[in-house]
């Protein structure tokens, strides 16, 4: 029988304010407020990476990580899965404004801008080895942004990646098609690879998502740039329109393009699936889905630079790893102890040729070169070629909202509707500059 | 009744009346102050008067969300209470086979959100959908409904009404076996045809459940989120962006937690709004039948 015992009322009450107060230091404690002290694992300091990739290459990037924290016994890295890129920042910003951010995540590359502006990110400048490393100039954030070395480093590149052309080769072969260079080229072979069959289905020549990343690319294409020699927003000034004309004569005029259902990266998925299944004879995808559509398809994939009009230009994406300013010292300065081994040649080159994300060190790189790595993959090889005609971004912290805010959706509305290309691009150009 | 001590009744409404404070009016008072400032959550918020409502009412997006998500909610009311209607009529019968559709068409209500618009997706792809198959079976040519700004919003709302249907059904059902048999059969002694015993008999009896069932599609449309978030992302060219989907948009993905905040209050007004017209048809109703 258990025994029963009588609180007077005086301690009742005590005890009730007690249990109260205790739910309350509990709730604001440790949810709340960022602790001054990094977290232990048996005497191992943690480091919290908050990480968005998903299927091959997140396999890849955990078993990264597997390898480092089996490699030393003073760091654990402790990868946890944050959904797309945009949910990925969504929760990070989330996280910073209650006092709970990671230590270490990796951030879209038109972010960085914002990130650095708002005072969350950590200079790398001043950590051991920083200046040592030699990273592929146009994916640095030296290079992937313009006057990007007169400043401090706050992203070290991870997953880099351009857009890039991507051509079933059977197709190609049986309608005697070359992979195009220009424009012009680009239009005929898509109308030649374009079939309706009797059965009523379309085998479409061109397939490319409609959307930012690859109008940027076009926009360049055509001698645009997003700003103007005073940092005037100008997004491309005829150049842009030019390239939304582009594609409004390809989906209305030869009918040779389909624009894929679905925004952001459904539209891209939406792509691959089209190329894999052999309904889109060519596509603009990225690098990085290089291996993925190379592992995939059931004929050739061959890889070409994005076509020029007046010139050749690509801008760079994915991502950079960032150390967030918030987290204790040494949960940072473990964290960059990652960093420095996932910067090293091997797991770049690990990363690189698993995954078909660029490799991003020099080392790296000549190391590929040295065994050959490039004869036998020739994607990889007009991959990393294309480097040599990356235009960098503006260093502005309203980029990505520029992106999401004024061009995207206008971009799709007038290659879907035929709104006439001056009048979408004017509104886009008066929406970003209200937006910046 | 009076009660024994005057804070009695307090203490009973007390905890619901707490839980109304810390969850609706206290964050509906945060969203709507912090609708004055531009803030990212990152760096310090700034006081910008009424600029994110004139932004929002400037570019137009405000009255077209607004009409985007009140014609969506039009459709799918109709939609599920004319096919919960007809379904609960013509399967209030015994017998076994009556049971198995019954609760076949209900199954759809409580699939989840997120697996009834993976289904659709599948079924509605241009290229190798069912709907694009059978089309191309009969010669016709496949269409891409999901990606065509004209087509998009209503393909979300008569999937929204496939699903809710079933809970139409049901709750009409109930109303049905609520209405004492032999009303119908005095009435077809009279002489009265079948339409004739729904238009004067069934249905007069069935508007306090058929009000409901209204009020709650009503409710449960406006808050459509997950079908848009995972089959349109508010596209084609925003023909899907409704109102809680453009406040996540606003908030999370844009990172402008001011205007989201406009949107919320814009929002909750509209609901209010409804709210109040419906009472007042309510209240109209009640008169009308008291005076009679």
């Amino acid at each position: 029988m258990r025994p029963v015992v009588h609180l007077p009322p005086c301690s009742a009450r005590l005890l009730r304010r007690d249990v109260l107060l205790g739910c309350a230091a509990a709730a604001l404690s440790p949810g709340c407020a960022r602790q001054e002290r990094a977290a232990r694992e048996a005497g191992r300091i943690v480091v919290p990476f908050w990480y968005a990739l998903g299927d091959l290459v997140r396999k890849v990037l955990l078993e990264l990580v597997a390898q480092f924290n089996a490699s030393q016994a003073r760091v654990v890295v402790k990868p946890v899965h944050q959904g797309d890129y945009f949910e990925a920042l969504a929760k990070l910003r989330t996280a910073l404004a209650a006092g709970v951010a990671p230590a270490l995540s990796h951030v879209v590359l038109e972010v960085l801008p914002y990130l650095a502006r708002a005072g969350v990110l950590e200079p790398l400048d001043r950590y051991e080895g920083a200046s040592d490393m030699q990273f592929v100039p146009a994916l640095s954030q030296a290079g992937a942004f313009t006057d990007g070395s007169g400043r401090s480093v706050f992203g070290l590149p991870f997953n880099r990646s351009t857009p890039i052309a991507v051509a079933n080769g059977r197709a190609l072969d049986v309608a005697r098609v070359a992979i195009p260079s220009t424009w012009d080229e680009l239009a005929e072979a898509a109308g030649q690879l374009t079939r309706h069959e009797a059965s009523g289905e379309v085998r479409w020549g061109f397939e490319v998502p409609v959307s930012w990343w690859y109008w940027v690319a076009m926009m360049g294409q055509a001698g645009g740039r997003l700003v103007d020699a005073s940092g005037r927003l100008v997004l491309g000034g005829q150049a842009g329109e030019k390239a939304l004309e582009f594609w409004q004569r390809l989906v209305h005029e030869q009918r040779a393009m389909r624009p894929p259902p679905g925004r952001d990266y459904q539209a891209w998925q939406s792509t691959s699936e089209s190329f894999l299944r052999g309904r889109a004879a060519m596509i603009w995808t990225s690098t990085a889905l290089l291996r993925y559509l190379e592992q995939n398809a059931s004929f050739p994939v061959v890889a070409a630079p994005l076509p020029r009009q007046v010139r050749w230009s690509v801008p760079t994406g994915g991502t950079m790893f960032v150390l967030l300013r918030s987290a204790p010292e040494e949960e940072k300065l473990a964290a960059w102890e990652f960093l420095r081994w996932m910067c090293e040649a091997d797991q770049t080159i690990a990363w690189s040729t698993r995954t078909a994300y660029l490799p991003v060190t020099l080392p790296a790189v000549d190391r590929l070169r040295a065994a050959g790595w490039y004869n036998r993959h020739a994607n990889d090889r007009v991959a990393y070629e294309q480097l040599e005609h990356v235009d960098p971004w503006p260093w502005a912290a309203e980029l990505f909202r520029v992106e999401r805010d004024a061009v995207d959706p206008l971009l799709e509305a007038a290659v879907l509707t035929g709104r006439n290309a001056h009048e979408t691009m004017q509104e886009a150009r008066d929406e970003a500059r209200r937006a910046a | 009744m009076r009660a024994r001590a005057g804070w009695h009744p307090w203490a009973m409404l007390g905890p619901t009346l707490a839980l109304l404070v810390v969850f609706f009016i206290l964050p509906l008072g945060v969203a709507a102050y912090e609708s004055f400032f531009a803030w990212d959550l990152l760096t310090a918020p700034r006081y910008v008067g009424l600029e994110n409502y004139r932004a929002l009412a400037a570019r137009g997006e405000l009255f077209a969300i607004a009409l985007r998500t009140v014609g969506y909610s039009v459709l799918v009311v109709t939609a599920a209470m004319s096919a919960g209607l007809a379904l609960a009529m013509l399967l209030d019968r015994p017998g076994r086979a009556f049971a198995f559709v019954r609760a076949s068409v209900f199954s759809a209500y409580v699939v989840s959100w997120v697996a009834v618009a993976l289904l659709w997706m599948w079924m509605l792809d241009a290229d190798d959908g069912l709907v694009s198959r059978l089309l191309r079976a009969i010669g016709a040519p496949s269409v891409a409904l999901l990606g065509d700004p004209a087509w998009a919003l209503p393909t979300l709302a008569v999937i929204a009404a496939w699903k809710l249907t079933g809970y139409a059904m049901v709750v009409f059902l109930a109303g049905l076996r609520g209405i004492p048999p032999a009303l119908g059969e005095a009435a077809a002694l009279d002489g009265a045809r079948p339409w004739a015993r729904f238009r004067y008999v069934t249905w007069p009896l069935l508007a306090p459940t058929a009000a409901f069932v209204a009020t709650t599609l009503l409710v449960t449309s406006f808050q459509a989120f997950d079908i848009v978030r995972i089959m349109t992302q508010g596209g084609p060219a925003k023909a899907t962006e409704l109102f809680v989907y453009a406040i996540y948009e606003q908030v999370f993905l844009d990172l402008r937690v001011g205007r989201a905040s406009a949107l919320t209050v814009v929002f909750f007004g509209l609901l209010l709004a409804l709210a109040l017209l419906q009472l007042r048809v309510w209240s109209d109703r009640g008169g009308s039948r008291d005076a009679a």
